[in-house]
């Protein structure tokens, strides 16, 4: 893999840098799948359902029969027997009052679901993976401006606190407190019947401690609202991604930290403590996109880009678009402005062309209006029509307006 | 392995605390370090390793910069530069300081300079006026309402005119009044106000009837001795005046000169406890009292809070009317 592994720093209980520093683990460069991590959280929180149901018996413990028609009632079954309130109701219906319900809740739904051993194992990896990436934790909504160094590690001497006065100040020193306050804020009484079912108040959650060895840690820490203990041979999706959201804030302990390739192998190495498993393969060994997109071995291949294309052009007809007709005959001008000349000439004198096929016209049209006013069967063929007759009997003799350009 | 594009993925696609999308055309990011205020591919500073802004502190611009070698130390992240007063001068800073980076982020950083010397200058100009000294402080509705009923209920409850009275008659009889009022003290009663219109004449009738007990018996020892009762005359005519101190009260409580008392009344209410200061004064003796000042001072407090004055009053009618 191209992933780089640094070194990472471990801090004392006083939040100064002791001089050891672990390499990071592989985990931390291992693909993070939130569509994993989303789906196998959900599955995996179905696991602490307690069965319920309603009584098969609720609604049922009547001996109601239907009246049946010509009762001006209707058809559900009713109860039997007089001198109660109850006699003549309906019953047994879901849409009746006192009726069983629609598809009574049976115990044997499946509450719990089994997830794969791989998938589990990826989700958890993941999870560990956004754990090292501050944005991520930043984004989940941890506050760790005053955080030193992020994957967090702790010397080993954490495990070892027996007061929980001890622990806070542990965290105080680090920067984590700020984190602690948050979750301090977010208390508040929850929304829903929770509230009379001893679930009352709900808060934030806050840092995960992640050890080795409990030497009291767990009872130390346990009492600071938010914090989360977890043995690092017993991880917790629940836990590490909560709300099926990556990128919670981690606080390792020294011996917790190097445990982990062991647990979760390197590419190289298989893990040793877990049977059969490596770290999963990414799809892409470099995923910095933006990166490759400039690089040079795939800006070689490509073509140039199409910074113009050509479209599509419109044709334009030359004889009624004198710039493109000028393009093509640059003598055309030329013409047009002498017959023109002619034309303003021949106008005053009428011997131009265009004059005298403008005064048969006139003459033409004026007979024309003479006849329709007389009521003259105007009808005449020209040669076309003649022509499309013969050839169409079908077609019915069409009664044509003679039009000035016919003539 | 986790570059920003990966990062960016997880933003936008799952979960990102910052972003608000309030509406449907926009979404924003309430990262403060954000250059835009816009949740978008380059304005993001989780998904840039690479980032830059400029932000306003108490007046003071600063350029805050990030770059991915630090990505990992989130208390030492932002690297911030103070910029220059002058406004040109820090345009040349920001070219500087951001001379191989992005155009994106130096353009929108200049950007965000001119619009944040703007606000200083606008900030500036109101602090100076008037209005930006005194603070606005918005008006809740519904407390106000609140508070008035309050107020009037407690008003009511404290019942300021007996209270008035009670103390009244209480210096009074405890003689800190001295000499000032020369009516016999233990006429007055603190009792009800029923018969409160009594005549002076039926105190002097009473006061007439129980002297001619006190005569009859003065006529008995007469007749006993001689030479002692001569004395015991003179004795007795103080005694009379001691006899009407000590006539157990009638329910009468007029007053016959007026003057103005001061009242404290101690009050106690849901949140703290206090004294109400009451100024009254009445007309005459069959008058009503009229509170003319009420004051207010809490416990734990140090100041007198004026609360009612009738001077201020804008009907003549209700007492209750609390400024």
């Amino acid at each position: 893999m191209a992933a780089s592994r640094p070194l990472v720093s471990v801090y004392n209980e006083k939040g100064q840098s002791t001089g050891n520093s672990v390499v990071l683990p592989a985990v931390f460069r291992a693909p993070i799948r939130t569509d994993i991590v989303n789906f196998v959280h959900d599955q995996m929180r179905r696991n602490k359902r307690q069965a319920r149901a309603v009584s098969d018996k609720a609604g049922e413990q009547t001996s109601a029969e239907s009246w049946g028609t010509g009762r001006a009632v209707a058809r559900i079954p009713r109860v039997r027997g007089g001198g109660t309130h109850r006699s003549g109701q309906g019953a047994f219906g879901n849409m009746c009052r006192g009726g069983r319900m629609y598809a009574p809740l049976k115990v044997w739904r499946k509450w719990h679901r089994k997830i794969n051993l791989k998938q589990r194992r990826y989700a958890l990896v993941s999870a560990i993976a956004a754990s090292g990436v501050p944005s991520l934790v930043l984004a989940k909504g941890h506050s760790i401006e005053t955080v030193p160094e992020i994957p967090l590690v702790l010397s080993d001497k954490i495990q070892d606190l027996k007061k929980t006065k001890e622990a806070v100040g542990v965290l105080r020193k680090i920067g984590a407190w700020s984190d602690i306050l948050k979750v301090y804020a977010s208390k508040h009484t929850r929304a829903g019947k929770g509230k009379m079912r001893n679930r009352r108040t709900v808060m934030k959650r806050g840092p995960v401690i992640i050890y080795d060895k409990d030497n009291g840690v767990k009872k130390a820490f346990r009492n600071i609202p938010g914090v989360s203990l977890l043995s690092v041979e017993r991880l917790n999706l629940l836990r590490l991604a909560p709300g099926g959201h990556v990128g919670r804030f981690v606080i390792w302990t020294e011996s917790a930290f190097k445990k982990l390739d062991a647990l979760y192998g390197t590419w190289s190495k298989k893990s040793q403590l877990k049977v059969d498993f490596n770290l999963p393969q990414p799809i892409m060994t470099n995923s910095d996109l933006g990166r490759l997109l400039k690089a040079f071995e795939i800006q070689s291949v490509l073509r140039a880009p199409i910074k113009r294309q050509a479209r599509r052009k419109v044709k334009k007809n030359p004889l009624k678009n004198i710039s493109l007709m000028s393009r093509l005959n640059p003598y055309a001008a030329v013409q047009k402005r002498r017959t023109l000349l002619q034309q303003l000439k021949g106008r005053r004198t009428g011997t131009t062309a265009e004059s005298k096929i403008a005064a048969r016209k006139e003459r033409t049209h004026a007979s024309l209006k003479t006849k329709r006013l007389s009521g003259v069967n105007l009808v005449k063929k020209t040669k076309k029509q003649q022509i499309g007759a013969t050839t169409t009997t079908t077609t019915t003799a069409t009664k044509t307006t003679v039009s000035t350009k016919s003539s | 392995m986790q570059h920003d594009d990966v990062i960016w993925s997880v933003l936008n696609g799952q979960f990102c605390s910052y972003k608000q999308q309030k509406s449907k055309t926009q979404i924003f990011c309430s990262n403060e370090y954000n250059l835009t205020g816009l949740c978008d591919r380059r304005s993001c500073p989780l998904a840039n390793s690479q980032y830059a802004t400029v932000r306003e502190e108490k007046g003071i611009l600063y350029l805050y910069m990030k770059v991915v070698e630090r990505s990992h130390y989130p208390k030492k992240q932002w690297e911030k530069i103070k910029l220059h007063e002058n406004y040109i001068r820090a345009l040349k800073q920001i070219n500087e300081h951001l001379i191989y980076w992005p155009r994106f982020i130096r353009h929108k950083c200049k950007q965000r300079l001119t619009k944040l010397t703007q606000y200083i200058i606008r900030t500036r100009r109101l602090m100076l006026k008037k209005t930006a000294k005194q603070e606005l402080v918005p008006i809740k509705k519904k407390a106000e309402r609140r508070e008035r009923r309050h107020e009037e209920k407690a008003f009511v409850a404290a019942n300021i005119d007996r209270a008035i009275e009670n103390e009244l008659l209480e210096r009074l009889k405890k003689g800190t009044y001295g000499d000032t009022y020369t009516f016999p003290v233990n006429a007055i009663s603190m009792d009800e106000e029923d018969e409160e219109v009594e005549s002076d004449e039926d105190e002097e009738e009473k006061e007439k009837e129980q002297e001619s007990e006190e005569e009859i018996e003065y006529v008995e020892d007469f007749d006993e001795s001689d030479a002692e009762d001569m004395e015991d005359m003179g004795d007795d005519m103080s005694d009379e005046e001691e006899l009407i101190k000590s006539i157990p009260s009638s329910k009468k409580r007029s007053l016959e000169i007026e003057y103005e008392p001061a009242v404290e009344i101690p009050v106690r209410g849901a949140e703290r406890a206090g004294i109400i200061y009451c100024y009254a004064t009445r007309d005459s003796v069959a008058d009503d009292w009229h509170v003319d000042k009420l004051e207010f001072k809490g416990s734990s407090q140090s100041q007198r809070f004026l609360f009612y004055d009738r001077a201020l009053r804008r009907t003549s009618s209700s007492t209750e009317k609390l400024e």
